[in-house]
Order: C-alpha cells, then structure tokens, then sequence
C-alpha cells in the first residue's frame, strides 16, 4: 500500500505557502531535483489560482514506487474542469492545460465516491 | 509605439472618444503612453516593500490599462481622475495577493539570497538540477531551513498599503478620488492566458515561450538568458499572475 499524506486548508493566497511546504518536504523524502520539484508546485499553485474551489480545499499526496500523485479538489465543475478533460492545447496556446502538460507527467479530472470533482496530477520520480 | 505625432495634439477626451468609439488601437496606446508617468509617481508611493520599483510600475500600467477600457465617456471626470484608484487598486491586489503576515528572519533572507548562485554551481556540478537534501548539505543545515528559505524569498512584512513610504499615515488615494477598483471576479471562460501575453516585456514572454512551447527547463532557459535558475522561476510564476491579473 502506498504511503498517503492529507491536507486541508481554507482556499486563499495567504495559504500557498503552507501547502508549497509540505510539497517541498515531501519532494525532499523523494529526492526531486530542485527543477521537478518547482515544477510541481508550480501545477499545484497554477490549479489553486484557476480551478474553481470550494472555501476548503484537500489536496492528497499519493507516494507510488515511481512517481508522486496529487488529488486536489472538490472542484466545481465548469470551463477548467471542462478544458482539463478536453484535447490537449495546440501548440501555441497558453492554457492551464498547457503549463500542467508541461510541469507534470500526467493529469485528469476524476470523480471521487462522495460524487466530487477532483484534479488529479501525477509527476514521475526520476531517483538515480 | 508611442502614438503618432497628431495624438499628440489631442486631448485625453478626444482620444478616448477615439478609442472607444473607432476602435482605434493607437489611440489607446497614445494613452497609456501619456499617463505612464502618473503609474511612475503612484508606484514610487509604495517602493521599498519587497519589490522592485519597476515591477510595481508595471502592475500599476495594467491599472491604467484598464481604466482606460473601462472609461465611460459619458463621464465627466477626466481620465486621470478615474486611472488613478484602478492604478492604486491594482498595485494593492498585487501586494494583497502576495501578502504573507510573517517576518522572515534574517538567516533565512540570507540564505535565501545565497541560494540562486549555489543551485547554479550544484547543477553545472552535478550536471542535474540538485536535490533540497544536497542544497542543504552545501550549506551545512536542514532541508527543512532550505525549503523555508525558498519560501522566504515570496515573503515579505506587510505595512499598511495605505500608509505613506515610511509608514506614516498619508491620505490614501483611494479614499480621496474615486471608486474602488472592482474585486476579483472568477468566469467560466478564463481558461486561455494567450491575450495577456502581449502585455508582458519581451523577456518573460520569451521565457514563457522556452518554458511552454519549446519544452526547455528552468535550468536550459536559465542559462540561455544568462540569469539564476531560481529567477526563471520567479519570473515564470509573476508572469502567469500577472496575465490572469489582467485577464480579471
């Protein structure tokens, strides 16, 4: 079974900080590079700026034998839920589906039990 | 572009009445060209609080732009009147939105500013970008004071965006002339940055094309320009908030 941290804060700037953190001390257990490591953050903050979110957010981190998943959500369905599911961005585009194409290995949107939306984020552990 | 020589000898009045009603870009562009020197005197109001002077201009420019959008001409106020809270307003949401209500020790801000320099001599060492756990041995501490170093370098003590440059109580723009500046207000459509984009200077734009439409790494795009891995990563992240900033 895969180890599994859980994390809810209220929605807000004043929180990224706390959630860039514990990213951080995760990337550091997994021994990303600096570069993996703000990419992730990247996707995460970039999801938390354009999804839209209920007052409180969960965000999930999912430690695989060779990757890291994050699940954030509920989200509130619409455009971004919509343009995440939809065909990747043409080249030139810049899109939320764009830069997560770019900073992570893979993403999606899933329903979750409870009936929620969530934004799934998937970055691979390149560990030498 | 600055305008052509006859905006020049057009009032703010009629340029907008240009703009507005013929769609002329140029006017417009005349416009903001005009009043730069208004967003220069209200950003210097709030130098010295963790930015440079040139990035608070430049947010501030997104103010004037959108005053000038949004300027109606059945008003009878004139433009300055009306860019002036949107300026001050955008130059608040930007401080606002970066707020974090602590005080960074000054270890971590020295740590903080060695970082750049040190993760560039680790990769061009290593021949990979380094580990939080191999940033930390270089500086002979925790992983843990690393990361809140990193953090350290997005924070700053907030004073009161009211108060004068030394924090005493000068008269705020915003309680003197105008409405307030509209709140952040989310849409369904927001999903493409693209229309911002032009708006950014050259180099973040470049910077973004490396980053999202060539593929590059911060660390190829860093020594492509010539400046600190940890730079392009601050670059990339102000620029996307400043495009969706835009785009609100």
């Amino acid at each position: 079974m895969s180890d599994r941290i859980e994390l809810t804060t209220p929605v807000g700037r004043a929180w990224d900080p706390v959630i860039r953190l514990v990213l951080g001390g995760i990337g550091d257990r997994l021994d990303l590079g600096f570069d993996e490591l703000d990419d992730l953050q990247l996707a995460v903050e970039r999801l938390l700026a354009e999804a839209r979110l209920e007052d409180r957010v969960t965000l999930s981190f999912e430690i695989l034998e060779r990757s890291v998943r994050v699940r954030i959500g509920p989200i509130l369905t619409g455009a971004v839920a919509e343009a995440l599911q939809g065909p990747p961005s043409k080249p030139g585009e810049l899109t939320l589906g764009r830069i997560l194409q770019t900073v992570v290995d893979s993403y999606g949107v899933e329903k979750v039990e409870d009936g929620h939306m969530v934004v799934r984020l998937e970055k691979a552990v390149r560990r030498g | 572009m600055t305008g052509s020589p006859v905006h020049a000898t057009l009032d703010d009045r009629e340029l907008l009445r240009r703009y507005h009603e013929g769609g002329d870009a140029s006017a417009r562009e005349a416009l903001v060209q005009r009043h730069l020197p208004l967003v220069r005197s209200l950003a210097r109001r709030y130098a010295g609080r963790g930015e440079s002077l040139e990035d608070i201009e430049q947010v501030g420019a997104i103010g004037l732009i959108k005053a000038i959008d949004r300027y109606e001409l059945s008003r009878e106020v004139a433009l300055t009147t009306y860019a002036t809270p949107n300026v001050v307003g955008e130059i608040k949401r930007h401080f606002r939105d970066k707020g974090w209500a602590i005080r960074v020790p000054r270890a971590l801000q020295e740590l903080n500013g060695k970082m750049g320099p040190t993760i560039e001599r680790l990769t061009a060492r290593l021949g990979r970008s380094p580990s939080i756990a191999e940033i930390a041995k270089e500086f002979q501490t925790t992983p843990e004071q690393v990361l809140e170093a990193m953090e350290a370098g997005s924070a700053y003590a907030p004073q009161s965006l009211s108060a004068g440059p030394d924090g005493d109580s000068e008269l705020d723009p915003m309680e003197t002339i105008g409405a307030v500046d509209e709140e952040f207000a989310r849409t369904d459509e927001r999903t493409s940055l693209e229309p911002a984009l032009e708006l950014l200077p050259e180099r973040e734009q470049l910077i973004l094309k490396l980053r999202f439409e060539e593929g590059l790494t911060q660390t190829q795009i860093a020594e492509k320009i010539g400046i600190s891995q940890m730079h392009v990563s601050r670059l990339i992240r102000r620029s996307l908030e400043r495009m969706r900033a835009q785009l609100s």
